[in-house]
């Protein structure tokens, strides 16, 4: 069965590499996405442990990069694409580094978690790490769901969300910086909380960019370092 | 030939042979044929285009009576047109209640192909797990639903076995999702929320776990007073069977609240630590030496029929043998045997514990591992179990995705088959496992 975005070729064997190119991006996306699920859990729970676990699984994501790079110079190399398949494969080799990164900021939180666990928790138990945790996660799920279904309407949605996410970033810096002039020595801990806030914004951004590459392999038009249209003009 | 098939042929010729006859009279015969031919074509002509007129238009007026070949016609399609009208209407409320009684299901049902591309999928599919009926047909269904274990439940193509993962839409809620086959190669994915049934288990995990630690600590105050006053030298002579009895019990309570708290926390965990490959066989030799001592138990055998190592923890892996072994010694009398077996061949290992022992009758065998399950109710702790040994080997052997299977037969013996798959073995040299 073809996928309505794609365009259907005579070759079915570049039909075929194509379908399974993209596949395999949603997979390492979904690992992306439990990596992440897992660190913000690690936070929350102050499970060093299962902190440790994420930083060093990431290996997994960066094998898979590796692979999906290979995979499109192939397919360059060989079919030389044209038009929307072009597209696909140059948003797909700049989607993976996104990816890649995020799974680097998943390693990062994890690493984090796992210091933090040693330390005295808050009594919130990071509620607002949390909170960001969740939005973000939602975010990359809602990216890696317009890049599944090719929709620029949820593509745009998640660009919108993403200034959401950086006034809870700058929220929780304030709440910080109030931490650490109150108790000079919580110093060492919220310096932590503010690298796990950092990561997450990060992840944020990154999954907006996905969510740019989804429009640019669509419409072909690119939207990055644009105004941000109120509602979706398409 | 039908009636009016016939009538319209012999009309036909009639007509011609008229026309020729006509002919003749007048001496050309050839042109009365013709001039019969062309009349009879114009006839048919105009019979045809009003046919035509009336398929476009609907109004078969025209040709609704006579005996015609044309009227013949028209009934004959009017009948197969209403029938099949009538059916299409038959079929579509069919799939209508079909489609209502699958949207009334509470499981999400998505229909897979071979590629696992979406086929069809029902309301609830929709709800649990977000898919979009018209939008997402065709794809692949884990381009949606990107859990890895999923992904892995999907690539296998394992029919019958489930996973649980969480749910893509609400945070806190658990999904379980099972493949069931469905015609020729297709597969149905059955998404169940099991949100609740997690949450009571943890609960109940989380109790047993909880108070068994509530309970240590006066325990370890309690067993140790006891065992100062064993000690002391003033204490009446009447008392010290008590005192004797009562610390036997406080270890046995301390005992049975380690082997729950190993439960629990063989339950909580399901992650993946740290596996190496694991001497099933050295083990074996280093439980049996361990009863080596005792005089009145049965004779035990280690039987090493393959040398291949398992992967897996090892400390686990020992708590099974020891547990498996030590039930063994309680049930066989001092004359019997127990054979301890490691084999192992293309389609997996096993780990094989059997006894000449009382044996087990057959009624009980699914629930011996269940906690504190008790064969004969009557019969005391005096033999030291715990009543969770069992339990605890089945936990183990989850943990390695490794099955218990037990033979027995009352009066003549008890086998417990461990069977480990294929994928844990390592085979001659050991590979390093990603």
């Amino acid at each position: 069965m073809e996928t309505s975005g794609l365009t259907a070729h005579i070759s079915r064997r570049f039909n075929k590499d194509l379908e399974d190119l993209r596949n395999k991006v949603l997979a390492m996306g979904g690992l992306v996405e439990a990596q992440l699920s897992l660190a913000i859990k690690a936070i929350v729970t102050g499970d060093s442990e299962l902190g440790l676990q994420v930083a060093i699984d990431d290996y997994k994501v960066n094998n898979l990069e590796v692979n999906i790079d290979e995979e499109c110079g192939r397919i360059l190399a060989t079919r030389a694409p044209a038009a929307g398949d072009l597209r696909l494969i140059v948003a797909i080799i700049k989607t993976i580094t996104d990816l890649e990164r995020i799974g680097d900021e998943a390693e990062k939180i994890g690493f984090l978690a796992s210091k933090l666990a040693a330390m005295d928790r808050p009594a919130d138990s990071y509620r607002e790490l949390k909170t960001l945790g969740g939005h973000v996660a939602h975010m990359l799920r809602d990216a890696m769901n317009a890049f599944a279904r090719l929709d620029v309407d949820d593509a745009w949605e998640v660009v919108r969300e993403d200034e959401q996410v950086d006034e809870e970033y700058e929220a929780i810096q304030r709440q910080c910086i109030t931490f650490m002039m109150e108790d000079p020595r919580s110093i060492k801990r919220v310096m932590n909380v503010t690298w796990c806030a950092r990561s997450l914004e990060r992840i944020g951004d990154h999954a907006k960019n996905i969510c740019e590459y989804v429009i640019y392999m669509v419409q072909g038009r690119d939207v990055r370092h644009t105004v941000v249209p109120e509602t979706t003009d398409s | 030939m039908s009636e009016a098939a016939r009538r319209f042929l012999i009309g036909m010729l009639a007509f011609l042979l008229a026309g020729a006859i006509i002919g003749w009279m007048y001496g050309r015969p050839d042109l009365g044929l013709l001039v019969a031919a062309l009349l009879a074509l114009a006839w048919q002509v105009r019979k045809l285009l009003g046919f035509e007129r009336a398929l476009r238009t609907g109004n078969f007026d025209a040709f609704r009576f006579g005996e015609g070949i044309w009227e013949q016609l028209f009934s004959r399609f009017r009948f197969e047109s209403e029938k099949s009208a009538r059916h299409k209407k038959s079929y579509r409320q069919l799939l209508r209640e079909i489609r209502k009684s699958t949207n009334a299901m509470p499981d999400g049902a998505v229909i897979l192909n071979a590629e696992n591309e979406i086929i069809a999928c029902n309301r609830a599919a929709k709800h649990l797990v977000g898919l979009r009926r018209k939008k997402d047909r065709g794809q692949r269904v884990d381009n949606f639903i990107r859990d890895p274990e999923l992904s892995r439940l999907l690539q296998s193509g394992d029919i019958g076995w489930s996973v649980e993962i969480a749910s893509p839409l609400v945070d806190y809620k658990w999904l379980n999702c099972r493949l069931v086959g469905y015609g020729a190669d297709q597969k149905l994915l059955l998404v169940r929320d099991v949100t609740e049934r997690i949450r009571l288990s943890k609960m109940r995990r989380d109790f047993v776990a909880n108070a068994s630690h509530e309970l240590r600590s006066p325990l370890t105050v309690i067993s140790g007073y006891l065992d100062s006053l064993a000690d002391d030298e003033q204490m009446p002579r009447s008392w010290e069977k008590a005192v004797a009895q009562m610390r036997a019990q406080a270890k046995r309570m301390q005992h049975i609240l380690g082997e729950l708290l190993e439960l629990s926390r063989l339950e909580g965990s399901a992650r993946e630590g740290s596996e190496e490959s694991v001497d099933v066989v050295e083990l074996m030799n280093e439980a049996r030496l361990a009863f080596d001592g005792h005089t009145d138990i049965a004779g035990i055998v280690v039987n090493a029929e393959s040398t291949t190592q398992l992967h897996g923890k090892a400390a686990e892996i020992e708590t099974v043998i020891i547990n498996l072994l030590s039930n063994a010694i309680r049930y066989t009398p001092p004359d019997g045997n127990i054979t301890l077996t490691w084999r192992s061949d293309a389609s997996g290992g096993e780990l094989v514990v059997a006894d000449t022992g009382e044996g087990i009758d057959a009624e009980f065998i699914p629930r011996l591992t269940e906690r504190f399950f008790r064969v004969d109710k009557g019969r005391s702790r005096d033999e030291g179990g715990t009543g969770l040994g069992l339990a605890i080997v089945k936990h183990v052997l989850l943990r390695h995705d490794a099955k218990l299977v037990i033979k027995s037969e009352p009066g003549k013996g008890s086998e417990f088959c461990c069977r480990f798959p294929a994928k844990r073995l390592l085979v001659a040299e050991p590979v390093a496992l990603s």
